[in-house]
């Protein structure tokens, strides 16, 4: 899905700070006019802001609102035809966001790569310097992904932490707003800033639990001397199943390389085992096309968005017959197959043998998580699996963010892969169906022999660091600890 | 309404079926008749249930109080209105009902075109609870009620039997559908979300109800108790109430027959007429099969005709997909917070009743007046959000405080008569005029004073009664004394030391006696009659008195004081 572009002014007290900033906004207007047309990110700039230097705290940030997170000023679309959308996204026929990482190296053209999903227009734009920083929306990976396939940082903060409000829901149980950013300096600047309790969203965390999360994490006392002092002592779990047979070898190397150099810096490396993985992603797919199926009945074509006239002969007293016309012409092929498989796991019939099954698997994955982590869940009914844990449990779990580098949009496109697509995600859901937070790194660029053996660019692949709920602060740090090892 | 669980309700009812004794009833001898009911109270609260705008009333034009969550707008997101859950509890409450401390919401699927979500947020499905976790819901455990209450009681009188008792299966909060209206001459449907998300109460009845008077009653009491409590306004003709109702018959000593469900019933004698309709059709039905059962049916109800029509079986039953709702998570109440509302709860009708009977034990002897006076006081306006409006027990209650007045408290107020003043006088006016107690422009110090005009003799009950009329027509705020006064509505006396001293003075002695003398003078063959020994004829000279003093006078001492005239003259 391709992104707003917005502005937003801060107080910047050093002079030069205010013109550099101010000159990265036009950079960026510079950006988006030289290589959007390439690259595909942007469905709308919004004009320049009419005055500059305001004393606020994101003062000339540049910012990238993905389409599906609605503002005051520009439309919002999903980058549908449903909601009257000019663009559409990798599923449809406007054209997918382009990975800009191939673009921009000057070698012979080949296949063009995806900027991945779906939050991918939000990481290309990053990527491609056409912004600062930009919000996407991360359900089961689609900010994580991109920002891996992108080569940016790419944080799905805990479930509840940042307001929903606005932002279209696909499966609310899942649905978070995530930050992308060239570093994670700039990430965690965004972050800290709109991670804020909101009465509008009924599953934003109360104050006082997220309180409480920052106390526990103040009580383990982490070091803040520097970058990498934060690495003395932490306890980083490896799990064993984050390494499938489909993993690309190289990026297991890059990956085991990284956990070398954390050792190195101080890191107590323990192997952990977080055995429910392996149905993560079918309770995945099944809980969010089930949310998705209900999230997207609204889209009637009555209220808003396109409406297509039922033909002579529709059978009028069937509400539903008359919706199948907006709803057929409007959703890509993509939304249909959720929507019918979400339809199918809601069904009476199939309701236990799915959606309840897959309800009780996402409980498996929250407890496997809790087993593994030192700081204990806030939520939890039984406070005391921590010490049913005889073990010293672990404070942040280190992976890869994803089995490969970007895919080719060829790739993406035909039908018959699609499984393969959904297996892109096996890594990022299990964070998504616990709630927790997940950071992916950028830790190299590799030739990738996967993708097809002509292809002589250098592809990004990157690392994710997971925390317990309410730990956004601490994989941050370790994620600023990570990006100064590649430097 | 939702045929999953109707179904389970069915086959349990099997288990209590003779928790009531079967008795015969002359209109369809050898069956037994059950009926059970599903109640769709609107919760009468400022704001719609997850919305924050308001809710509309009759006269509201269409669409004016809608907000992007009402017409299902992306980026918009429920949040619960703890208003309508106050008023959910204390309904809960009155209806004697367990209260879960946990409920939860869940989405039913259809699509419909007053129904803007593609789903309605309700409370039903009951295989699993969803809990906060991390705010996202989560599965726990098995067998925990989704609905906010379960299992309550509700004492109905009726006609032929003592007082029964009719289980409270559940007690549901869910949101309202908007209004659709079809226009078949240009073939469009108008929708109006102003009822787009209001609150509603579902309260399913056990079925626990074996005539269509039963029915009768069971609604008009349901309908008193959400009235009384506030939850609701009840009002069936503007569809604040909708009934769908489940009937079945079985032969006497059979188990029960094969239910189906008449939907939509929005009068409480279009609901007996349904129900009647539907045990006639159900028992010629067989009557004529013998053996079969009578199909599963969901039905609609002909106001033309009085007659149910079919809607659709069993087979057709829509799949509604039910799914928690991933926003709301669990409904966490706090016992404290039930407490709270169970200590204020206002009374109830019966409740009401047995309090003013002990604190005036001379109502006793007055129980149809106080009927009416309970119905008045239930008639009342329904205040938002459970705020009292102040009823016509409150303004009774009022009348009967004796006031005092410069230092000095008056003679005690008789609640005998205040009652009999309001329950006829005041109403009676009232209706008269075509105006309900909500119309009564009299302040219970003004109405007081008025009753105490007529009860200390400054005023005849006639002249009362002229001077409540005027005071109807002529709002003011005005003291009953000063416009009597004003109008000589003063009684008559014959003598200069009347109760009523400030007003009454001599002149008005000699007004009455100026009258008695002139009728003596106007009436001479009656007087001559009267000096024969003909007595019959001294009420024809008082009538005539009365007439000339326009109610002032009172007939006792005109009487009196006429045979007193005729006498001196005679001497």
């Amino acid at each position: 899905m391709r992104v707003n572009v917005a502005t937003k002014w801060t107080n910047i007290s050093h002079l030069q700070t205010q013109i550099s900033r101010y000159s990265t906004h036009v950079q960026c207007r510079q950006a988006i006019a030289n290589k959007n047309s390439s690259v595909n990110a942007f469905v709308h700039v919004s004009g320049a802001p009419s005055q500059l230097g305001k004393d606020l705290p994101l003062s000339g940030l540049t910012v990238a609102i993905k389409d599906n997170i609605a503002t005051s000023r520009m439309p919002t679309t999903c980058s549908s035809a449903m909601l009257k959308g000019n663009s559409l996204n990798v599923h449809s026929v406007h054209g997918p966001v382009k990975n800009p990482v191939g673009l921009l190296q000057m070698n012979d053209p080949v296949e063009e790569r995806s900027a991945g999903g779906s939050s991918g227009g939000s990481a290309a734009a990053v990527s491609a310097g056409m912004c600062d920083a930009a919000l996407g929306t991360d359900t089961g990976g689609s900010v994580r992904l991109p920002a891996s396939y992108c080569g940016v940082v790419g944080l799905k903060p805990s479930y509840g932490l940042i307001s929903r409000w606005g932002v279209v829901s696909y499966a609310d149980s899942l649905d978070c707003v995530g930050v992308l950013a060239s570093d994670v300096h700039t990430t965690k600047q965004l972050f800290d800033h709109i991670a804020l309790y909101d009465e509008l969203d009924p599953t934003s965390a109360p104050n006082e639990i997220r309180e409480q999360a920052s106390r526990h994490l103040a009580e383990k006392a982490f070091s803040t001397d520097s970058s990498l002092s934060i690495l003395k002592g932490l306890r980083i779990g490896v799990p064993q199943e984050y390494f499938p047979s489909e993993i690309s070898p190289i990026i297991t190397q890059h990956v085991r390389g990284v956990i070398s150099q954390l050792k190195n810096h101080g890191a107590i490396i323990i192997p952990v085992s977080l055995p429910s993985t392996s149905y993560a992603l079918s309770s995945y797919y099944v809980l969010a096309s089930a949310e998705a199926s209900s999230n997207l009945a609204r889209y009637d074509g009555v209220q808003y968005g396109s409406y297509v006239k039922p033909p002579l002969g529709t059978d009028l007293t069937k509400t539903s017959k008359i919706y199948a016309h907006s709803r057929t012409a409007n959703f890509g092929q993509e939304v249909q197959k959720r929507i019918l498989l979400g339809t199918y796991a809601l069904s009476a019939d199939a309701f236990d043998n799915y959606f309840l099954q897959a309800q009780r698997i996402r409980q498996l994955i929250r407890n496997d998580f809790n087993r593994v982590f030192d700081i204990p869940s806030y939520f939890s009914d039984s406070p005391d699996h921590r010490h049913a844990n005889t073990d010293q449990g672990v404070d942040v779990l280190i992976h890869p963010s994803a089995i490969r580098t970007a895919p080719l949009l060829s790739e993406s496109k035909s039908h018959n892969s699609s499984l393969d697509a959904y297996l892109q995600d096996v890594l990022t859901v299990p964070a998504s169906l616990g709630g927790l937070p997940a950071l992916s790194i950028p830790i190299a660029r590799v030739k990738d022999d996967g993708a097809g053996s002509k292809d002589e660019k250098q592809w990004p692949i990157g690392v994710s660091v997971v925390g317990q709920w309410g730990t956004d602060q601490l994989i941050l740090s370790v994620g600023e600890a990570i990006e100064s090892l590649q430097q | 309404m939702f045929l999953r669980r109707v179904y389970a309700h069915s086959l349990k009812s099997r288990g209590f079926h003779d928790l009531r004794t079967y008795q015969d009833d002359p209109r369809w001898p050898g069956w037994q008749v059950i009926v059970g009911i599903e109640t769709h109270a609107q919760i009468k609260s400022r704001r719609k249930l997850f919305s924050g705008s308001f809710t509309s009333g009759v006269d509201d034009p269409p669409n004016t109080n809608v907000s992007p969550f009402d017409a299902a707008f992306p980026g918009t997101l429920p949040k619960v209105n703890s208003k309508c859950v106050d008023l959910a509890i204390r309904t809960a409450l009155a209806l004697k009902s367990s209260i879960s401390l946990r409920s939860s919401f869940d989405r039913k699927h259809y699509f419909y075109s007053d129904q803007p979500l593609g789903y309605q947020i309700t409370q039903q499905y009951c295989a699993y609870v969803v809990l906060l976790f991390i705010n996202i819901p989560m599965l726990i455990a098995a067998n925990m009620p989704a609905p906010i209450a379960t299992n309550g009681l509700l004492e109905i009188e009726t006609p032929q039997n003592s007082p029964i008792q009719v289980r409270i299966k559940q007690i549901q909060l869910e949101q309202d559908t908007a209004k659709s209206t079809f226009n078949p001459r240009i073939q469009k449907s108008h929708i109006d979300l102003n009822r787009a998300g209001t609150g509603l109460m579902e309260i399913v009845s056990e079925p626990d109800l074996r005539s269509p008077e039963e029915a009768g009653a069971y609604v008009r009491t349901l309908q008193s108790v959400l009235r009384a409590v506030g939850s609701s306004d009840g009002n069936m003709e503007q569809g604040s109430l909708r009934c769908d109702v489940n009937v079945s018959v079985n032969r006497k000593g059979d188990p029960p027959g094969i239910r189906c469900e008449i939907k939509n019933l929005n009068s409480v004698k279009f609901m007996m007429a349904a129900i009647i309709h539907e045990i006639k059709r159900q028992t010629e039905f067989l009557n004529a099969n013998p053996g079969a059962t009578v199909p599963q049916e969901t039905r609609g109800f002909d106001e033309n005709t009085f007659e149910t029509f079919r809607l659709r079986s069993k087979e057709d039953a829509p799949d509604y997909r039910y799914m928690p709702d991933p926003n709301l998570g669990a409904l966490v109440l706090s016992q404290a917070r039930i407490e709270e509302i169970k200590k204020n709860l206002p009374p109830l009708p019966w409740e009401i009743r047995s309090r003013l009977l002990n604190k005036y034990p001379s109502l006793r002897a007055k129980g149809k007046s106080l009927d009416v006076l309970l119905n008045v006081n239930n008639g009342r306006e329904v205040g938002f959000d459970g705020e009292d409006s102040g009823g016509a027990v409150e303004y009774f209650e009022r009348l009967c405080q004796t006031p005092v007045r410069d230092g000095n408290r008056g003679p005690e107020r008789d609640p005998v008569v205040l009652l009999n003043w309001l329950t006829h006088e005041l109403l009676g006016q009232l209706a008269t005029r075509k105006e309900t107690f909500t119309d009564n422009p009299l302040s219970s110090s003004q109405f007081g004073e008025l009753v105490d005009l007529v009860q200390d003799g400054t005023i005849t009950g006639t002249s009362g009664k002229h001077l409540l009329r005027h005071m109807l027509s002529n709002p003011s705020s005005r003291r009953p004394r000063e416009i009597a006064t004003e109008f000589q509505l003063i009684a008559l006396t014959t003598s200069s030391s009347s109760p009523s001293t400030a007003l009454a003075d001599s002149s008005a002695t000699s007004e009455l006696e100026i009258l008695c003398r002139s009728a003596i003078a106007d009436l001479p063959s009656e007087v001559a009659a009267l000096r024969a020994g003909n007595k019959n004829v001294l009420n024809k000279i008082v009538g005539h008195v009365m007439r000339k003093s326009r109610g002032r006078a009172d007939a006792t001492a005109t009487r009196a004081l006429v045979e007193k005239l005729v006498i001196q003259d005679e001497q």
